[in-house]
């Protein structure tokens, strides 16, 4: 009752300033997140953020499973970067263990990589299409999509969890006819992209989208925010050319990394769009010089898995929405210590607020969308409970006590 | 035909017709975004759907403005459409129903407003605020753009003696005279707005504000607020294809004997316009924000119909 009464008096006497709750669950959010955002008449003044919704535990788990179990798991993390995350993992453990896949393998890798990165790009520019209202251009940019999902599925078998990624390899290889059907796909893909960039560029999209949220080099350099959202504040970084990982040494010459200066919106979003032509490249690239070889080493994965020593490795790749870095501490035994992961967004969530002050309502939903957020990545460990202004973080050890605490009643 | 038996036969007539327009929509809609879309007869589940369901009142709501107000919006928008169709069917006019009708359009979408904002949701009163800046930058036009009609050359605002005044001269109003054009054209570059479709479909934009004053009405409720948009969409999408673009004057004389046929051409012709005011601008733009949306109506359409009054005072 005393909760109701709060809602009233909020609505009635913070008339002029009225705070209106932006999630969890708010058709233009795609995962659950709370912004508390605060406007008079229809200019936003001040934002908070709540995150923690779908927080899965999925480290603690990590902990408890071994290598193979949790190469699956972490898979799970996100539904759009998942190939990300297993690569990611994997080269950690590559690391550990002394591990070499052979060329081929690292090229596949790479390939799934970027047809990754489309997917997942083609997925923001339809959600950027529907925030905006668009919904013609959100359908045909996912129309788009559908294509590489196939193209994923006949490749991999699935269309989102690919499970490509085994130790010291990946476990499906090409068939020639199969490397003629992605060539004639990039192409229509690409012929898709321009016709949708075309559609980008018009008015009725401009509108809402030039000069929207601006995150300047400064702030962005200062906030630390990784990917196409600090690229399209001018921040020249990526891992693919700054910190190589599978084939990206030898694709080097084959793709540039698209900087815009714009630092809005339609500079983030050309960002992507410019980067979708670029993975279309390299995925040329790649099928043109796809080495022969085995792509996977003969030995059983678990004999591969109990021999990764104790150890510990950082490991970086560029997901789709930036930088995405990987701790893992392996225990000796086929099991972990510790796996920690930091996902981009969890960097980039931090450049929201200096992009909504000053805005309007209606655009709230466009500039959060405009850095990608994929939440389910981000809320993993850390819970802010954000009640009435209060907040507090509960830190890792404290909630694995809560946990284990947990278990022992049951 | 009886004047009392065509406003009784209309009823159901406006409710049918208006449905079917929205299913039509819908389709023509998805097949525009490459998608196959609903069933033409998909409002009609809707809503048999929704009047099934439970009522959900919030707690922060004043329950009997909350209760009250989709009805009274349902029951406006469906007077409006029958008096418009019974007295284009009858040919039995009463001084100043043109003026009604719109009066009844505008009462229905406000009653909404106030039934929404009634509901206590902080989204209700966004969408409460941006609908009153919308009704003042489309309402105006709309309505100067009308009376021009009465300044014009048929010289009345009775939706029976334009008709009447469009067969004498054997030509649709809005190709009568360069007024009436204008006034045509304001009209139709309102509609986009009063149907509050992308892109001016600011005041329930979904992403921003989750269907704004609507956001709270669910069940019955939300059913009689879809039959009063339905409604009302298609009584704007009559009025012009009745008083301005009368196609069945063409025929002369017969346009009033053969009513049956006059009629389907009418409501052919309100089809079309709904095509190219409602469905086109959903699938091609995005949505305005409301400053742009503001400007755009008091730069194009209020300048429209201001010329169109002034050019059918000069008697051009």
């Amino acid at each position: 009752m005393t909760a109701e009464r709060d809602v009233e008096r909020e609505v009635e006497v913070e008339y002029t300033r009225l705070r209106i709750p932006f999630g969890p669950i708010h058709p233009a959010l795609k995962e659950p997140v709370l912004l508390r955002v605060s406007v008079r008449g229809e200019e936003v003044v001040d934002v908070d953020m709540a995150l923690g919704h779908v927080h899965r535990g999925i480290e603690l788990l990590a902990e408890g499973r071994n290598l193979i179990q949790t190469l699956y798991l972490i898979e799970r993390i996100c539904g759009i970067c998942s190939h990300s995350h297993t690569t990611c993992f994997i080269q950690a453990l590559e690391e550990i263990g002394g591990i070499t896949p052979s060329k081929r393998a690292l090229y596949l890798r790479t390939l799934i990589f970027e047809m990754e990165r489309i997917h997942s790009h083609l997925l923001l520019l339809g959600v950027i299409a529907y925030e905006i209202g668009f919904d013609t251009l959100f359908m045909f940019t996912w129309h788009v999509r559908e294509k590489i999902l196939d193209l994923f599925e006949k490749i991999t078998g699935n269309r989102i969890h690919h499970a490509m990624n085994t130790i010291g390899g990946v476990r499906w290889d090409l068939t020639p006819r199969m490397v003629e059907e992605i060539d004639a796909y990039m192409r229509e893909v690409e012929k898709s992209v321009k016709y949708i960039h075309n559609v980008f560029m018009d008015g009725t999209v401009e509108k809402r989208v030039c000069g929207l949220g601006v995150l300047s080099y400064d702030d962005a350099v200062k906030l630390c925010v990784v990917g196409p959202t600090a690229r399209g504040s001018g921040v020249d970084i990526d891992v693919r050319r700054d910190h190589p990982y599978a084939a990206y040494d030898e694709l080097k010459r084959d793709f540039s990394v698209v900087v815009e200066r714009g630092c809005d919106v339609y500079a983030r979003t050309e960002v992507r769009i410019l980067e979708i032509f670029e993975s279309i490249n390299i995925i040329r690239a790649i099928l043109d010089r796809l080495p022969d070889g085995p792509i996977r080493p003969k030995e059983n994965v678990f004999r591969l898995m109990r021999g990764i020593p104790e150890g510990e490795a950082i490991s970086l790749v560029e997901a789709p929405r930036g930088e995405l870095l990987y701790f893992v501490k392996t225990d000796g035994s086929g099991g972990l210590k510790r796996l920690k992961v930091r996902t981009p967004t969890f960097s980039n969530l931090i450049g929201l607020k200096p992009m909504l002050i000053g805005c309007e309502i209606a655009d709230v939903p466009v500039i959060v969308a405009s850095i990608d957020p994929c939440l389910s990545c981000t809320n993993r460990l850390i819970v802010i409970d954000q009640e009435r202004g209060e907040s507090n973080v509960i830190d890792v050890d404290s909630l694995r006590h809560r946990v284990r605490r947990r278990w022992m009643r049951q | 035909m009886d004047a009392a038996v065509a406003f009784i036969t209309s009823f159901p007539l406006v409710l049918v017709v208006s449905l079917l327009f929205e299913g039509i929509d819908r389709k023509i809609h998805a097949r525009m975004q490459k998608r196959i879309g609903p069933p033409i007869i998909q409002p009609f589940y809707d809503l048999i759907k929704l009047f099934n369901k439970e009522r959900i009142i919030p707690v922060t709501a004043s329950t009997r403005v909350f209760e009250i107000m989709p009805m009274i919006a349902a029951a406006a928008s469906i007077l409006g459409a029958s008096i418009l169709l019974s007295n284009t069917l009858s040919g039995l006019g009463m001084i100043g129903d043109l003026i009604l009708v719109m009066y009844l359009l505008a009462m229905s979408s406000i009653a909404l407003m106030v039934g929404g904002l009634a509901s206590g949701n902080p989204y209700a009163a966004i969408g409460f605020s941006r609908k009153m800046s919308m009704m003042i930058a489309y309402e105006i036009p709309m309505f100067i753009a009308i009376i021009s009609v009465a300044f014009g050359p048929p010289a009345v605002l009775t939706i029976d003696r334009v008709i009447k005044f469009q067969i004498s001269t054997r030509l649709p109003l809005a190709v009568s005279s360069l007024s009436m054009a204008s006034a045509a054209a304001t009209l139709l570059l309102c509609i986009p707005a009063a149907a509050s479709v992308v892109p001016f479909d600011i005041p329930e934009a979904k992403t921003e504000i989750i269907y704004g004053f609507l956001i709270e009405y669910g069940g019955p409720y939300l059913a009689l607020a879809k039959i009063a948009k339905a409604v009302s969409n298609f009584t704007l999408t009559l009025l012009v294809s009745v008083v301005f673009l009368y196609i069945p004057s063409l025929l002369g004389e017969e346009a009033l004997i053969n009513l049956g046929i006059s009629l389907s051409i009418c409501l052919a012709v309100s089809l079309l316009i709904m095509f190219a005011t409602i469905t086109v601008p959903r699938t091609i733009f995005a949505r305005l924000k409301i400053g742009q949306a503001f400007k755009f109506y008091w730069m194009l359409p209020l300048a429209l119909s201001i010329l169109s009054i002034i050019l059918s005072v000069i008697g051009l």
